[in-house]
């Protein structure tokens, strides 16, 4: 028997038992009321209760059949379960049915049922959460059995050339050992979020200034979308732009000074990046900002500041705690973001401070080290855990920083948006 | 603001400077946006400029005889000049156009053939690698007319190809739907569901604030580590088939969840708390107060974080090469099973392509790409203006 | 209403994972970038022409296609894969392993790693030795004893009959196969032709004169045809269709073209593998249809279309041996991978 003919079989089953349960727990419910029984909840939710209970045991008993099957338990046919999980089923109703009367507290019964419901739904959630979590932790701990973990930390040369020649079957005992030390790609990671924030923060926060303290509410409505469409552009169109557009147009500015910059900089890639974070920062500040309360400005206004000023020294250090949430989600963009540096940053591990010369992020080194041609349990994919690790515990920093902000602020101020 | 009086009893001389700065701040910011605007502008412009080439092909007509020894070997009866200039896609096609038609045998045919991409890029005014001898033919052809542009119809009803003028981006699209299905039907129920229970029923004590800052911190992690978990679990666990929209759909609907989850919460957190108050003075359950107060009001919210996420969900690719969905798959899949490949998947391939024909397709699928993106933003915008309400 | 949406959708979605396993009608391949676009033309000529379905590539490199493929029997597994080099003996004890027994390889055709520039630069002619020196992090030092840090900038430091230009070299990053046989192909064998090196190759030079790019070995054209002064290494098929904007850079007196590669006179080349999983032919439709017609004239010969996208054919005798040895369904041996090749050994 097919698949898709045990799954009609179910629902077929199934969907009219559960309607036949809702009929029957209303009439009930009906009944007893007509009689003038003073009942403990409406008929409506008794159909409800009637209903739900009986699916319960149909719907437990499909889903744990799915999955012993998943896990290779195939003893019992699926024709059977699903005859038994169907019986069961008839068989609640056919007790709720008896058993139901005035005294059955079915408003809390529905209640439970669906907070049951949620909770999973929650659990589900939180489980990927802690999925990714500990995925990513069990393989940076198998790679830091291999490799110095201070050495990671710490360590100023990144060259797992030999690592990749291992892992490809063509290491020999006598080549150089494999060097893991991260500091230059984190170096790279922070320094392009560094240019990336300089472009987005000032541009970002004085748009939201002008749109939300000049500009009309016709302006704002028209133009606060358009700003929103940039954010939606996947980041792989960014990236062709980075390589294609504005890194030639670098190269020749600086040129023009003399000044020889390379085709894959890590600022080409950063001022893209910062276009990227723009409307972030302008959308998220434009919300904070318009929700500074208006009696704060007018009393500025008051005493005689004038519109400037009144932003400047009264709305944004109110707003302020908003804002530089903003700004850190800004940031967290920008330390994960992975197509603009492969294609305009480059590949090489680079410790410099000079913008001109390429260099590379965590974020790239991961995809490198997992779409190659080595295999999986090599140092070098492992690589990708650790530095993944390391992303992660920044980001969360930033973040458990950016809710305290935003819980103080809420303590002074009682006004937000985020 | 009027001109100040300098008479007036109150004049202060800093105040004019104070004006003038007061002035330039506003200009400065309104220069700000002007940028942002400007980078918008320039590269809509650029990616105009590049695509829209590609939504015009050129057809040559050709006439054919329908012979068995012609359907035998579709690529001899043309002369030299001609071969070079027909696709070999309409070409390698022509056998089983005339099974479909078995009264053209015998009979000489009329056909407006697909060109080739070098003759296309020729027409079109780019770079091609064309002999001067074909270029010839075809200016002579240009001048009987018969070689015209027609609307690419290619582009939108065929897969993708290694002919680069039969490429297409149907695959990719109905990939793209079948993936966003998946990905809507598990992420939008389950993160909305979480956020309510998160919001409305859990108590709020160090672990529910634990969890709050672990969904935080999930929508901020780098997508590829999704696409890991992704291949960890569906595939190597479960056994969901590779490359398939069913795995692809799950995720990214883990990559959604954090997002749809977060905003949900914002929407629920916008209902005041004096409605709750009301529905428990009036004896109601928390999930009667939920379900009839607290959801209405924050639908609008919740279905705009939902349709934002989707959105970037729709644009991703990394995660998605982890997963296998950067193949070659010129057939549109047909159940969330079978192979399939999605529109920025599709866009990364052609991108990647040696021959430069896939340029202005590369440019052609972006275009696409961003106008589905943008209407889904309008909508969400456009939902968020008609219901957002201030209490 | 929720409750229903979920439960509803959760079950089509377990359903959905429980038909996964079940026999197809569609071929699945993995493997190299390098054969990827030329089994993917393959694979479509055969599904417009034979009514079949179009099988499904996927490119996850040489290595990432092997361990999929010899990761069991099952039909859950791909039915070929691709390589830019022969299956490796540890690679075949795998497949062993995990109960891949009876496999067929088949060689298709030549693929050359060329070196390029800008075409407005004027021809360059490099040797092996002169690319190692420029590309190596340790060279020999003047008197030729010792080891020291690549102390070369220009070209001309090099050879003064080179041009006076800054070493700048765009290859493939360390991951890819492309790389591997550069490394192998080039850095390998020159560094035996100094004594001082012992035959040790240890590894390319990281201060800024080697820049890995992506995978997308476009981007690199595009970056050469910029910038003048670099070069960059990748798939001869890139180098054919680019012409008008780069030109290739000979090496040992040979430039890259079509001939030189396939008559083995240019010597950065590699040979281009498939390999089938044979016990697969009776459950999946049009394995050895599929299998035939890459091998047929009409796809790998000297005049077929796949010439037109890159792959140089093989000479017409060893084509002839090796579709024989595909219709045959020759199976891999140890003898055979220990030997680098596909065909039988005599």
């Amino acid at each position: 028997m097919s698949t898709q003919s045990l799954y009609l079989i179910f629902f077929g089953g199934l969907l009219p038992l559960m309607y036949f349960g809702y009929i029957l727990g209303r009439n009930k419910a009906i009944t007893i009321r007509t009689k003038g029984i003073k009942m403990h909840s409406q008929p409506d939710q008794y159909g409800w209760f009637s209903a739900l209970y009986t699916g319960l045991p149909v719907m437990t008993v499909g889903v744990v059949g799915v999955f012993s099957y998943l896990f290779g338990f195939d003893g019992i046919p699926p024709f059977m379960l699903i005859v038994t999980a169907l019986s069961l089923g008839a068989l609640s109703l056919f007790l709720i049915s008896k058993k139901m009367n005035e005294h059955t507290r079915a408003r809390n019964l529905v209640e439970e049922f669906i907070k049951g419901i949620l909770m999973m739904a929650a659990f589900i959630s939180i489980l990927t959460t802690f999925g990714i979590l500990i995925s990513i932790i069990t393989e940076a701990i198998h790679f830091f059995q291999r490799e110095s973990f201070w050495g990671f930390i710490f360590g100023t040369t990144w060259d797992p050339d030999t690592a990749f020649l291992a892992g490809a079957g063509r290491g020999g005992e006598d080549v150089a050992e494999a060097k893991f030390g991260a500091i230059p790609i984190f170096a790279g990671t922070f320094y392009i979020t560094a240019i990336a924030m300089l472009v987005a923060v000032p541009i970002g926060l004085l748009s939201a200034i002008y749109l939300s303290e000049y500009a009309t509410t016709k302006t704002r409505d028209r133009v606060k979308p358009a700003l929103e469409v940039l954010a939606g552009i996947p980041t792989v169109v960014y990236g062709f732009f980075a390589a294609i557009t504005v890194a030639p147009l670098f190269v020749d500015l600086f040129e023009a000074f003399g000044i020889q910059a390379s085709y894959r900089s890590a600022l080409g890639a950063g001022v893209v990046m910062g276009i990227m974070i723009i409307p972030i920062i302008a959308s998220l500040s434009d919300d904070v900002i318009k929700s500074v309360p208006n009696n704060i400005r007018n009393g500025s206004l008051a005493l005689g500041m004038n519109k400037a000023e009144t932003i400047k020294f009264v709305v944004l250090p109110s707003a302020m705690p908003g804002i530089i949430a903003a700004v850190l989600l800004g940031i967290s963009r920008a330390l994960g973001e992975t197509m603009i540096v492969v294609m305009a940053a480059g590949l090489r591990p680079n410790l410099t401070w000079n913008p001109l010369e390429d260099m590379t992020t965590v974020t790239v080194k991961i995809v490198e080290s997992l779409v190659g041609d080595q295999e999986f349990n090599s140092s070098l994919t492992l690589s990708a855990f650790a530095l993944g690790l390391v992303l992660f515990v920044v980001t969360l920093v930033i973040n458990i920083i950016s809710i305290t902000i935003i819980r103080k602020f809420h303590k002074k101020y009682k006004v937000s948006n985020l | 603001m009027s001109k100040i009086d300098k008479n007036n009893g109150f004049y202060i001389p800093q105040l004019e400077k104070r004006r003038a700065k007061a002035k330039r701040f506003k200009y400065i910011a309104m220069s700000a946006l002007i940028v942002s605007l400007a980078f918008l502008m320039f590269f809509l412009y650029d990616m105009f400029r590049q695509g829209i080439p590609a939504f015009k092909q050129t057809y040559v007509k050709i006439q054919v005889e329908i012979t068995e020894e012609n359907l035998e070997n579709p690529y001899g009866f043309l002369d030299r000049d001609m071969i070079s200039i027909v696709s070999r896609a309409w070409l390698r096609d022509l056998p089983n156009q005339a099974a479909a038609n078995p009264e053209w045998l015998g009979t000489t045919q009329e056909f407006w053939a697909l060109a080739g991409a070098e003759s296309d890029q020729y027409m079109k005014g780019g770079e091609n690698r064309l002999k001067d001898r074909v270029k010839d033919r075809i200016d002579e052809l240009k001048e009987s007319g018969d070689i015209r542009f027609q609307t690419n119809l290619i582009f939108f009803f065929t897969g993708d190809s290694k002919i680069p003028e039969n490429a297409g981006f149907y695959s990719a699209i109905i990939g793209s739907i079948l993936t966003m299905l998946v990905t809507m039907s598990l992420a939008v129920p389950i993160g909305i569901m979480t956020a309510i229970y998160l919001e409305e029923f859990a108590p709020d004590n160090k672990l529910t604030q634990f969890i709050e800052v672990n969904i935080n911190n999930l929508a901020a992690i780098p997508s590829i580590l999704f696409g890991l978990l992704g291949l960890a679990i569906f595939i190597n666990f479960f056994g969901v088939p590779r490359s398939s929209a069913l795995v692809g759909g799950m995720t990214l609907a883990l990559m959604s969840l954090p997002i749809i989850i977060v905003s949900s919460k914002a929407a629920l957190k916008s209902v005041p708390n004096t409605i709750r108050q009301a529905g428990f003075g009036l004896g109601l359950t928390r999930w009667q107060i939920v379900r009839d107060h607290v959801l209405p009001p924050a639908m609008p919210g919740m279905l705009t974080g939902s349709i934002i996420a989707l959105a970037q969900a729709m644009g991703e690719t990394a995660p998605l090469i982890i997963v296998g969905m950067i193949a070659f798959v010129p057939d549109a899949a047909t159940n969330i099973l079978s192979a399939a490949t999605v529109m920025p998947a599709q866009i990364y391939t052609w991108s990647g392509m040696p021959e430069k024909a896939y340029i202005e397709k590369t440019a052609a699928g972006i275009l696409v790409l961003l106008s589905v993106l943008i209407t889904l933003n309008a909508v969400a915008i456009y939902l968020r203006k008609k219901y957002t309400k201030t209490w | 209403m929720k409750f229903w949406k979920k439960a509803v959708v959760s079950t089509i979605v377990a359903a959905a994972v429980v038909t996964a396993a079940q026999a197809r009608d569609q071929i699945r391949i993995v493997g190299s970038s390098t054969v990827y676009p030329f089994a993917s033309y393959v694979a479509e000529e055969f599904g417009v022409t034979t009514g079949n379905k179009t099988p499904v590539i996927e490119s996850t490199g040489s290595g990432g296609g092997m361990k999929i493929f010899c990761s069991g029997n099952g039909l859950d597994t791909p039915d070929f894969t691709n390589a830019s080099r022969p299956m490796k003996p540890s690679e075949f004890a795998d497949c062993q392993k995990n109960g891949v027994k009876n496999i067929t390889g088949m060689v298709v055709g030549y693929d050359g790693i060329s070196i390029a520039q800008s075409n407005e630069n004027k021809e360059m002619k490099l040797t092996k030795e002169q690319i190692f020196l420029a590309l190596a992090e340790e060279v020999p030092s003047k008197d030729g004893k010792s080891l020291i840090k690549n102390p070369y900038k220009k070209w001309s430091d090099i050879d003064p009959s080179l041009p006076n230009r800054e070493i700048r070299m765009i290859g493939a990053p360390t991951t890819s196969g492309t790389r591997d046989a550069f490394d192998e192909m080039v850095m390998e064998k020159a560094s035996k032709s100094f004594p001082v090196y012992g035959g040790e190759y240890k590894k390319v030079r990281t201060d800024g004169a080697y820049i890995p790019g992506g995978e997308n070995d476009n981007l690199i054209v595009q970056q050469l045809a910029q910038d003048k002064s670099a070069m960059g290494y990748f798939g001869y098929s890139f180098l054919e269709e680019n012409h008008n904007k780069i030109s290739g850079v000979s090496i040992d007196g040979v430039m890259p073209t079509a001939d030189t590669i396939a008559d083995g006179s240019y010597p950065v080349a590699r040979s281009l593998f498939v390999y089938m999983k044979n016990d697969h032919i009776k459950d999946v439709k049009g394995m050895k249809e599929f299998a035939n017609l890459f091998m047929s004239e009409s796809m790998i010969g000297s005049k077929g279309v796949l010439k037109t996208i890159g792959l140089i054919p093989l000479p017409e005798k060893m084509r002839k041996k090796a579709r024989e040895s595909v219709k045959n369904l020759t199976p891999l041996t140890k003898e055979m991978v220990d030997k680098h090749t596909v065909l039988p050994v005599k």
